[in-house]
């Protein structure tokens, strides 16, 4: 079921992800957490995980390194 | 198919959101339905502002670190995993904030989907009114490379994708901003087949990116380089000191001479690191 969510991530960054030129500010990058996510956590709560990190990806907090926990 | 099938369903609440925008700025305002594209742009950057004004921001104060960071990008060049977790690390001691940060597109997003479908809405059911954009392109509804009016758009959306990549890239690195600035150049073949609207869309929203940035850099005075690079304006402006890495190596045989003032310079000088 995590595939779903990992074809998810590719079909961004092939597409707008590839359009827009910021890297991100945390490591790894939130495309990649969001992978890394829903491998180890299954879809629903890797999804859940993945969204609250883009809510944290903002210009407001400091970024750094953040693996999946 | 599958795609527009999946992203369909869920979406359409925000196609209604953008067709109730547009249907306002048409019928409410009595702009053409294209300058309501336009409209609708400026509107989401405007909201956009505060984030992407933090930003610029932090991205200058990046700047000020720059050479550090080429060092750091130079020293772990064959581990890209490595470089990424060291540059965090400085960020984290010198209390740096990334200019990047994925939010702020993200969030564009979704307008940008329900546009898309909009747009195809009206290319099915065209609404009534004008859907022609300063009558070089007769409808926005259409595929952008039905008319030539739609090249003349395609290279202005490169121009300006390029010139808002030189403004927003956050990265010190050349080789990945080489990369970014050959994107658009890449990426107009398929934009080529989205609506004109659309790409009438990404043009305006670069625009605004580059007025930003030029704004933004005008009235923000430039901050000076961290002590480390900076020269003291006593020193004298000798040639081989011009690079940052050469004093302190040169430093080190210059208390043999005995030239007494220069000396005492020297000192002042040393003393700042």
């Amino acid at each position: 079921m995590y595939r779903v969510g990992v074809a998810a991530v590719w079909m961004w960054r092939i597409s707008f992800g590839a359009l827009f030129p910021t890297t991100c500010k945390y490591h790894p990058s939130c495309s990649q957490y969001a992978i890394d996510a829903v491998r180890a956590k299954g879809l629903l709560r890797g999804s859940l995980l993945a969204g609250w990190r883009l809510l944290r990806c903002n210009p407001w907090s400091r970024g750094g390194f953040d693996p999946v926990r | 198919m599958i795609a527009s099938f999946l992203l369909g369903s869920p979406l359409t609440p925000l196609e209604h959101a953008a067709r109730h925008i547009l249907n306002g700025l048409h019928y409410g305002v009595g702009l053409p339905w294209a300058w309501a594209i336009v409209a609708l742009t400026v509107i989401v950057r405007m909201i956009l502002v505060p984030l992407t004004v933090k930003q610029i921001h932090s991205m200058q104060n990046m700047q000020r670190y720059a050479p550090q960071m080429k060092e750091i990008q130079k020293k772990y060049k064959s581990d890209r995993q490595k470089q990424n977790e060291e540059l965090m690390k400085f960020y984290r001691e010198n209390n740096i904030n990334p200019a990047a940060s994925c939010l702020p597109m993200l969030v564009q997003l979704p307008v940008f989907i329900a546009l898309y479908y909009s747009l195809k809405t009206f290319a099915k059911n065209p609404p009534p009114g004008s859907l022609s954009f300063l009558h070089f392109i007769p409808s926005i509804a259409d595929k952008t490379t039905a008319h030539w009016g739609g090249y003349i758009l395609l290279v202005v959306y490169v121009g300006s994708q390029m010139a808002s990549t030189l403004f927003m890239s956050a990265t010190a690195d050349k080789m990945q901003r080489t990369l970014f600035m050959a994107m658009p150049l890449i990426f107009v073949f398929v934009i080529a087949h989205f609506p004109a609207g659309l790409v009438l869309y990404w043009v305006t929203t670069n625009l605004w990116t580059v007025g930003q940035g030029l704004i933004t850099r005008r009235l923000v005075p430039k901050t000076p380089l961290p002590e480390l690079f900076k020269r003291s304006s006593r020193t004298p402006p000798k040639p081989e000191s011009e690079n940052g890495a050469k004093p302190p190596v040169e430093e080190a045989p210059k208390p043999a001479a005995p030239a007494g003032p220069r000396k005492v310079r020297r000192k002042k000088s040393g003393g700042r690191k």
